[in-house]
């Protein structure tokens, strides 16, 4: 085609777009809803890891980090690192904070982090008053709380807290800091002065105790060069982590990318839904213009003209909906920005991304073109000879081998796509696979349901026979219904069924088995005391009270395993720090050997380790191999004698790794207690912290509480999201059925004629219906129970079970909602006005 | 009151672009049992929309309309349309099948809507007694011009009304269909005892009938 006949083409289809436009306004809406949805996640994506990587430095509090864990430090090497950069130690620990009013006191498990005056070295701390955070490390024994913990406890400032046994002011209230790192901060924390730390009694277990020295580069010396020097500096230093910029957000990026893949799969599930429709809008559209285009071939313009016309008119639609919906995901980014700072101290802004704009257009033009192919090929049905008849075909999708490969292999790039950039390509390509699985199976159940229908009128009432014949017609709504409305439905049901059964699992063993209590860091001669003030408290309490000491892995089989183990292998954990480990004389009830046999007592001097199966068979660890664990700094090679059966869901005292008492009983070491009562109320928290000061104590039903709140959040928040795609096939129908409108109308008129009344037509309406969500109901609850089992079964290792309630919200809510648009959208055909019609108007 | 239909002082206005246009005016008649009449005049003189009111598919502007003794103009459509389900068969020139229902089933349509006892049966028979029992199972697109509008009025006349309004029923048929037809509709009014008011063009066909209505510009010029 040479570029005078695209001018002019291009201005025929812009002429003809202008003019009728209403026709096909829903692909303009259904293009514009997923087209929005994907430019909001990228442009929010991008937003947030702009933010984390210009704020690198700030999110880890530093250029560099020099993590001790639980150790102090060398001062001499630090000393060296403070000769030529700023250095701001900070030491980071969990402990009790309750009040001390005279009545109601109460408690919370806090994470107090001690800072010195250089905190922080970038970034700002949102507190209030001005000039407490500077007065922390001026006036002794003072602390500033978060927000939460300010109102739990009811505090107001310069209430007096205890922290342990000591007494503390509160002088302020700390709503965001600045270093929050790879993690969220899930719990309470709280500021104190480095001074302070030396009031407390901090145990190193019980208090999840961290050593951290934040170091900032001052001068003009090139950066990587002081680097270089502080990494010679702590060569020797085993016990040293060094963590950079790069590596602080890892956390954060990771929960980012897993939500958008799982956002971005959801917007393309939307857009091919709307596919669905585009398709079924734009065959309706070329047959209106049917005459039209029998005139345009008689007046001597080909097929493949016309058809650029009308790819062109679709090129021009994806252009502007594009601008306007990468344009509308901007305004999307000040609502996710207040909802972040609130949360994490992250503040993002939009910014225009060429890059992204071209995705969100490339995406919408290869849906548009794999739907759109067989629809305008269809205009090679119609014949200029035709006006001579004043019969027009109905045309029909027309498929040839050629537009099938083609609409396959683009297809293919467009999946390959999405798989691509996302950061589970993997679990991308199952979903896509099982999409188009579901689409193939609803596109067949329609086939049956019309199928079944067609032959058997007989023994039915006249409104029930007219459902059936609009059902078994050949230009039915049904594929359509039940192909969109059944993949929106399955995807909700799935993410229902999911979310009911994680909650439902979490809640479910607070009341069961779960303790009432963990308590961490009983010392070795608190142990008696601890147990006899529980039975004083409570008889009846199920007391269970373990050895605890902390030992890192620094061997399997003389090699150091992070040179061979990678942190995306699931049981990285047991290496990435210093665990906690234990003892005990007797097989644990709830952790059945596997594989081995328990302590050789004949042995006592010899370290035997007892393992947890999973992080074996992870680790590719088997009986008879040796670890060599780092205890108080003293290396001692032991050999893993068996592999138990490990289940940390019941929230008893679970160890990956139990040493032999002979041989480790010996060993420094606290305590760790899991208390539940029979009469709770007995036992007065701040009362025991009189007692125990450097005991903490975490209710469970708290922490499961505060899981559940957010996993509450995340669910309605992901249901919210998947619930356009019901939204996008509920458009996808109703443009069906105003397509179908002449058709209707026709009908209708007949039926007036003929004496039906309305409630008979919308009796029908309602029975059409009926027949096809049934089928939509069972074929969405086989699949979702199918994939949602999967899901809970396979990847979180969960027991699910079939939620029937969930299930009926969703297909009550479903059902009314789509029967609500039905008959909405055919009233308008339910009354045709006779005059026009046999006037041929 | 003896007269199967009476129209009295019948206006019927449309305002179309926001102008008001006088189609009917003052219209009145009668029409007995048994009666044939054939309503004559130029297009556009009101001739399809006088048919539309005494069918209830149209509402006059004022006047009033009585089939029996029943006031068709303070009707509801419920009512109407239960009126027109069992009394009235209509029949255009466009034919009107349900290009998705066979034959069979057009007309069966209306015995179902009346709860008639074995509708296919029946709907059977009367097709058969127009000449079409080769033709039960096919679609309109499937069958000729004087084919569909021998359904049309097999499916007019399955509830045996007692009138019927036929809108230029030869309008679209060729010569040879035409003939076919109106003996068929004739043959059928006289064995039937029913009535028929005819809309037509035809002055063959017009003179086939008992009375002759001309109307002019809306009003009646003639009657006789």
């Amino acid at each position: 085609m040479k570029i005078n006949d695209l001018s002019l083409y291009s201005r025929y289809a812009f002429r003809d777009l202008t003019r009728s436009y209403s026709k096909i306004l829903s692909i303009i809406i259904t293009l514009l809803i997923s087209l929005f949805i994907l430019s909001a996640i990228l442009t929010i994506e991008d937003s947030l890891e702009n933010e984390l990587n210009e704020n690198s430095k700030v999110l880890l509090g530093g250029d560099l980090e020099i993590d001790y864990n639980n150790k102090e430090g060398d001062r001499s090497l630090i000393n060296q690192v403070k000769s030529f950069s700023t250095v701001s130690q900070m030491v980071e620990f969990s402990t009790m904070i309750s009040t001390t009013k005279n009545k109601n006191n109460k408690t919370s498990f806090t994470r107090i982090k001690a800072v010195d005056q250089n905190y922080p070295l970038y970034g700002e701390v949102i507190y209030e008053p001005i000039g407490s955070l500077e007065n922390l490390n001026k006036i002794d024994n003072t602390i500033i709380v978060n927000e939460n913990i300010f109102k739990n406890l009811e505090l107001k400032i310069n209430d007096i807290v205890k922290v342990q046994n000591k007494e503390f002011k509160v002088i302020g209230t700390v709503k965001v800091l600045p270093d929050i790192g790879g993690a969220f901060v899930f719990g309470d924390f709280a500021l104190t002065g480095k001074k302070t730390l030396d009031n407390l009694e901090l145990n190193t277990l019980g208090s999840f105790l961290n050593y951290e020295y934040k170091i900032r580069f001052d001068g003009n010396e090139n950066k990587d060069n002081k680097i270089n020097k502080i990494v010679n500096i702590f060569k020797n230093d085993s016990k040293v982590k060094i963590r950079y910029p790069e590596n602080s957000t890892g956390g954060i990026k990771r929960i980012i990318d897993n939500f958008s893949q799982f956002l971005s799969l959801v917007s393309i599930s939307a857009m091919l839904i709307a596919g669905i429709g585009i398709a079924n809008t734009l065959l309706s559209f070329i047959n209106q213009k049917n005459s039209s285009i029998a005139v345009q071939k008689a007046i001597g313009i080909n097929s493949v003209n016309i058809k650029t016309i009308y790819y062109l008119q679709l090129f021009i639609i994806l252009f502007f909906i594009s601008l306007i919906a990468y344009g509308l995901s901007f305004l999307l980014v000040p609502i996710v920005d207040k909802y972040i700072s609130d949360g994490l101290g992250l503040n993002i802004e939009a910014f225009f991304s060429l890059t992204n704009l071209s995705i969100v257009f490339l995406v919408g033009l290869l849906v548009i073109i794999i739907f759109s192919i067989p629809t305008v090929n269809s205009i090679d049905q119609i014949k200029a000879s035709s006006l001579f008849r004043n019969v027009f075909q109905s045309l029909q999708f027309k498929y040839s081998k050629k537009s099938i490969i083609l609409s396959l292999f683009l297809l293919a790039i467009l999946i390959i796509l999405f798989s691509y950039r996302s950061s589970l390509p993997y679990y991308s390509l199952i979903y896509f696979a099982s999409f188009f699985v579901c689409l193939a199976m609803f596109f067949y159940v329609s086939r049956l349901i019309i199928l079944l229908l067609r032959n058997n009128l007989t023994n039915l009432g006249i409104s029930s026979k007219i459902a059936v014949k609009n059902i078994t017609q050949s230009k039915s709504i049904t594929p359509i219904t039940v192909m969109s409305l059944g993949l929106g439905m399955t995807l909700l049901l799935t993410l229902a069924f999911v979310g009911s059964n994680f909650k439902r699992e979490i809640a479910k063993s607070i009341p069961d088995i779960a303790p009432d209590y963990f308590f961490l860091g009983i010392q070795n001669n608190q142990k008696d005391l601890f147990q006899k003030v529980i039975n004083e408290t409570d008889e009846d309490a199920v007391i269970e009270i373990v050895p605890m000491v902390s030992a890192g892995i620094v061997k399997i089989n003389g090699i150091d395993p992070n040179t061979y183990i990678s942190n995306s292998n699931d049981s990285y954990w047991v290496i990435m720090n210093d665990r906690r480990v234990s003892w005990v004389d007797t097989i644990p009830k709830d952790n059945p050997i596997l594989e081995g046999s328990w302590w050789d007592t004949s042995q006592p001097n010899k370290l035997q380790i007892s393992l947890d199966s999973k992080v074996a068979k992870d680790f590719g660890v088997n009986i008879g191999d040796k670890f060599t664990l780092r205890i108080y700094g003293r290396e001692i090679e032991g050999e893993v004698v068996n592999l138990r059966l490990v289940n940390y869901q019941d929230l008893s005292i679970n160890f990956a790794m139990l040493l032999n008492p002979q041989f480790a009983k010996n060993i420094p070491h606290e305590y760790l207690s899991t208390i539940k009562f029979k009469k709770a109320e007995n036992f007065n928290e701040v009362n025991f912290l009189d007692q125990f000061p450097s005991v903490s104590i975490i209710k469970i039903s708290d922490y499961l509480s505060k899981v559940t709140d957010v996993l509450n959040k995340v669910f309605i928040a992901v249901s919210i999201i998947s619930a356009v795609t019901v939204i996008i096939g509920l458009v996808v129908i109703s443009s069906a059925i105003i397509v179908q409108g002449k058709i209707k109308t026709f009908q209708n008129l007949i039926f007036k004629i003929l004496g039906f009344s309305k409630k008979e037509i919308i009796i029908s309406s309602i029975i059409e219906f009926i027949i096809s969500f049934l089928s939509i109901i069972l074929f969405s609850t086989i699949f979702s129970v199918i994939a949602s089992k999967f899901i809970i079964e396979n990847i979180f290792q969960l027991n699910w079970l079939f939620e029937f309630e969930i299930f009926l919200y969703v297909i009550i809510g479903v059902g009314l909602t789509t029967l609500a648009l039905i008959i909405l959208t055919n009233l308008k055909y339910l009354s045709p006005k006779v005059y026009p019609l046999v006037r041929n108007e | 009151m003896s007269k199967l239909l009476k129209l009295s002082n019948v206006n019927l206005n449309y305002t179309i672009d926001s102008k008001s246009i006088n189609i009917l005016k003052n219209i009145s008649f009668d029409v007995d049992y048994k009666e044939t009449i054939s309503v004559v005049g130029e297009s556009g003189s009101g001739k399809t929309s006088l048919i539309m009111l005494i069918g209830g598919l149209e509402k006059v502007s004022s006047g009033n309309i009585f089939f029996r003794d029943s006031e068709l103009s303070k009707m509801n459509e419920d009512e109407i349309s239960e009126i027109r389900r069992k009394n009235i068969g209509i029949v255009f020139q466009s034919f009107y099948l349900i290009p998705n229902y066979t034959a069979l089933e057009n007309v069966s349509l209306s015995l179902e809507i009346n709860k008639f006892d074995n509708p296919t049966a029946k709907a059977k028979e009367i097709l058969d007694r127009f000449g079409l029992s080769n033709r039960f199972n096919n679609f309109p697109s499937q069958l000729s011009g004087g084919e569909q509008q021998r359904v049309a009025i097999a499916r007019s006349v399955a509830m045996k009304p007692e009138i019927i309004l036929a809108d230029e029923p030869t309008g679209n048929l060729d010569s040879e269909n035409t003939h076919k037809i109106s003996n068929l509709l004739f043959n059928y009014i006289e064995d039937e005892n029913a009535s028929l008011i005819m809309v037509t063009h035809d002055n063959n066909l017009a003179n086939l009938t008992k009375r002759k209505i001309t109307i002019k510009d809306g009003v009646i010029s003639e009657n006789k």
